[in-house]
């Protein structure tokens, strides 16, 4: 395991005011095989990885050391969770099971069964106390995380659920899957609300809500991300560009002060980053030598966190120090 | 049962869950997220209405815990009991078992207790003697008074030489805005209090009531209800008092109800009572019977099954109540929205009645490719907002009998407690719980 610093990968070196300036700022490797999933911890001082190598592990944010790996899935991970104290990390694997890990003694707390196929994407509620999920069973599941217990069971989709996450007041969950559909339920009584459909039918790999749960940000596999007024079932913005055709990629929103930024990983091994108005690519960030899978943005400041697959199993992080929120 | 609001949630109509909690009372919390229970055995529990589970044991009490208050961001709970003990929690602490954070001791079993609706620091206790205090933790305040009825002239003549008997206090409550303190008494009277100068402002008589056993406002603190021994439900417009002057006068008058509810056939006594957020529904619930009634012009019945009713509390925001059975289970009723099945089909929308359909003038009409494409990027252009959070319903609506800038606001708001609207309770993982 090592930490290097690296000084190539922005493209955009004259870089002029206005726009972002991402510039990579470590790489880091322990994980073997392809990286599946980053996430920042709210309070913002770790980043949590997984992969198809059965581990978790965690890094400093800032500097980037290894600070606990975590064992114990019998295959492969797809999707990790931070628990909104940052106390809490729950992981999706292949298993069919789901874990709930205590960060900082490192010992798994919980194992949450009931999946009858791969666990795929799980989310917590804003509170904490629910975890939803979903996987290749095609339901979506709500769990009691304090007790291991299964509350509902949602026959959500008729095709592998790929991503599912509560609104910001916890009254919506919102999930999408294979079969191209983009359902909202109420996250109380279980009732699907609504469901939004693209004209073509691609794919969905990744669904979340805005900050204000007022739009939707969906990434489908036909190489577009869309962000919908789901009130309306209206698309209000596409951002295009990157290549995703196979894989499920999600895409972020940068979370600093001032513009605001859409950002995704592609299969062109590169990161895309759009202005979230204009919908133009205002930066492209090159490094990866394979698919970039995963993605994370930190709570508060302006870094990007980035991983690919089996190739090039390191994690980058891009920072751009002309932020105001970097000072 | 009053024009001031237009908007009617109605009222719940089917039981959604049952809690078997062995409790005594149950109420919800300000955010309607949690019940907290109170239990015979001294016990208190915090249930996640979300889990429906247990998630905090308040284990401190070694006799039967008669009451429970939640602070305003729901941070801080306490409980009272026949053992002479407040209990103060603090559900940010995560110990297992959980730790009070304070306790205050009286001298005789306390019926009751409740924090200042703006500062949780400040409190409300009754004893079964029928005194009440209000006990200031606060570093600058800190004070425990007793709230004592004056006596004019009036009752000193009534009395003849020797003093008339203050009457027993039987029920305490802070109004909405904490501003005044509302005691019901043995002989059928309410007298008002400030809180910040602990002095009473008013004395009602309620002609015929007896004894009082309940009162609650809504949430606006516009009206009242008062339960009493004649087994009458009676609901009042709330007086407005100024600041009480130095020259210690006060308002001394029979105070006349809006309406009266009793039930002239059985002629069964209330229980417990619980108004709805908006004030349009009272909910009413008698001990022999196993229903909830309600009023507005129409009166409804629920059936709750075969357990009788012990208690009921309205939740704070929705449509649902909190109701207690003789058996401990607390029965969450709510009210169901129907399946709309069309939601699973994108794009349709169910129609509750047929319409008409109106075809728009260029709806069928065969746009150029690039004209809609055009149009398309054209309509992505509007600026969108990711971030801001719309509020569509204010935590604290207009108060009755408040100004801006109210002298008693300002004086309860000193010295904040920790109850902050930001927090937000934890789950504890370690253990599991066994209820």
């Amino acid at each position: 395991m090592s930490t290097t610093d690296v000084a190539d990968g922005a493209m955009e070196v004259d870089a002029a005011p206005p726009g972002p300036h991402y510039a990579a700022a470590l790489s880091l490797s322990g994980h073997t095989m392809a990286l599946s999933s980053l996430k920042f911890s709210p309070d913002g001082s770790m980043l949590a990885s997984s992969g198809a190598d059965k581990l978790i592990k965690l890094w400093d944010a800032e500097s980037g050391a290894v600070m606990r790996t975590l064992t114990g899935h019998t295959e492969g991970i797809s999707d990790i969770a931070w628990s909104g104290d940052s106390e809490y990390l729950a992981s999706a694997s292949d298993d069919k099971t789901i874990r709930i890990w205590d960060v900082q003694v490192g010992t798994e707390l919980k194992t949450l069964l009931g999946h009858t196929n791969f666990v795929f994407c799980l989310n917590y509620s804003p509170h904490s106390n629910l975890l939803v999920s979903g996987g290749f069973d095609e339901t979506v599941r709500v769990w009691d995380v304090a007790k291991a217990r299964s509350l509902k069971v949602l026959p959500a989709h008729s095709d592998p659920v790929t991503s599912v996450s509560f609104n910001h007041d916890g009254t919506l969950i919102v999930s999408c899957a294979m079969d191209g559909l983009i359902r909202i339920w109420d996250a109380d009584s279980g009732q699907c609300l609504k469901t939004l459909v693209d004209d073509d039918n691609p794919i969905c790999s990744h669904v979340r809500f805005t900050p204000n749960s007022k739009f939707l940000l969906a990434s489908t596999q036909d190489s577009t991300i869309r962000l919908w007024n789901y009130q309306t079932s209206r698309c209000v913005k596409t951002y295009t560009g990157h290549t995703n055709r196979t894989y499920c990629i999600p895409a972020c929103f940068t979370n600093t002060a001032g513009s605001k930024y859409v950002v995704s990983g592609s299969e062109d091994a590169k990161l895309y980053i759009w202005d979230l108005q204009t919908r133009q690519v205002v930066q492209c960030l090159e490094g990866h030598k394979d698919v970039v899978l995963a993605i994370a943005t930190h709570p508060t400041k302006a870094i990007i966190a980035s991983a690919s697959m089996e190739k090039d199993p390191t994690i980058r992080i891009w920072r751009d120090e002309s932020d105001p929120s970097m000072q | 049962m009053n024009a001031a609001f237009f908007f009617n949630i109605g009222h719940p109509t089917t039981v959604q869950t049952s809690l078997v909690a062995l409790a005594s009372f149950a109420r919800f919390d300000p955010s309607g997220r949690y019940v907290a229970t109170g239990r015979i055995d001294g016990s208190a529990a915090i249930w996640d209405l979300e889990t429906r589970s247990a998630i905090r044991i308040l284990d401190g009490h070694v006799k039967a815990v008669s009451s429970l208050d939640w602070s305003r961001h729901s941070r801080f709970v306490l409980t009272t009991s026949k053992d002479w003990n407040v209990i103060i929690w603090d559900l940010a602490n995560r110990c297992i078992p959980a730790q009070r954070h304070s306790t205050l001791r009286f001298d005789a079993p306390v019926v009751s207790a409740s924090f200042h609706p703006r500062n949780s620091q400040i409190i409300l206790a009754l004893l079964t003697t029928g005194e009440a205090f209000i006990v200031d933790q606060r570093k600058a305040h800190r004070s425990r008074v007793e709230l004592c009825e004056m006596l004019d002239e009036s009752d000193e003549e009534a009395g003849g030489s020797s003093a008339r008997v203050r009457s027993a206090i039987t029920i305490a409550r802070f109004d909405p805005s904490g501003k005044h303190v509302y005691m019901g008494t043995t002989n059928g009277q309410i007298l008002v209090f400030n809180t910040r100068t602990k002095t009473m402002v008013a004395r009602y008589k309620i002609t015929g009531a007896g004894a009082l056993k309940g009162l609650e406002f809504t949430q606006n603190g516009r009206y009242l209800v008062s339960n009493s021994a004649d087994r009458t439900l009676r609901q009042f417009t709330v007086p407005v008092h100024p600041i009480p002057a130095p020259d210690s006068q006060f308002i001394d008058q029979e105070l006349e109800p809006m309406h009266r509810f009793n039930d002239p056939i059985n002629k069964t006594a209330w229980h417990a009572m619980s108004y709805s957020p908006d004030g349009e529904w009272l909910a009413g619930g008698k001990p022999t019977e196993s229903f909830c009634c309600f009023f507005d012009d129409s009166n409804g019945a629920l059936d709750g099954g075969r357990e009788p009713l012990m208690h009921l509390h309205w939740h704070p925001s929705k449509s649902a109540i909190a109701s207690t059975t003789n058996h401990g289970n607390i029965l969450i009723w709510h009210r169901p929205h129907p399946e709309r099945w069309g939601a699973f089909a994108g794009g349709f929308e169910e129609l509750d009645e047929n319409v008409e359909y109106q075809e728009r003038e260029d709806e069928f009409d065969i746009e150029d490719e690039a004209d809609m494409i055009r149009r398309k990027m054209k309509e992505e252009e509007q600026e969108v907002d990711v971030d801001t959070v719309v509020v569509t319903k204010p935590r604290h609506g207009q108060l009755h009998g408040v100004v801006t800038e109210d002298e008693d606001l300002v004086w309860a708001e000193e010295d904040p407690d920790e109850d902050v609207e930001e927090w937000i309770m934890q789950p504890v993982m370690e253990e599991d719980w066994d209820s």
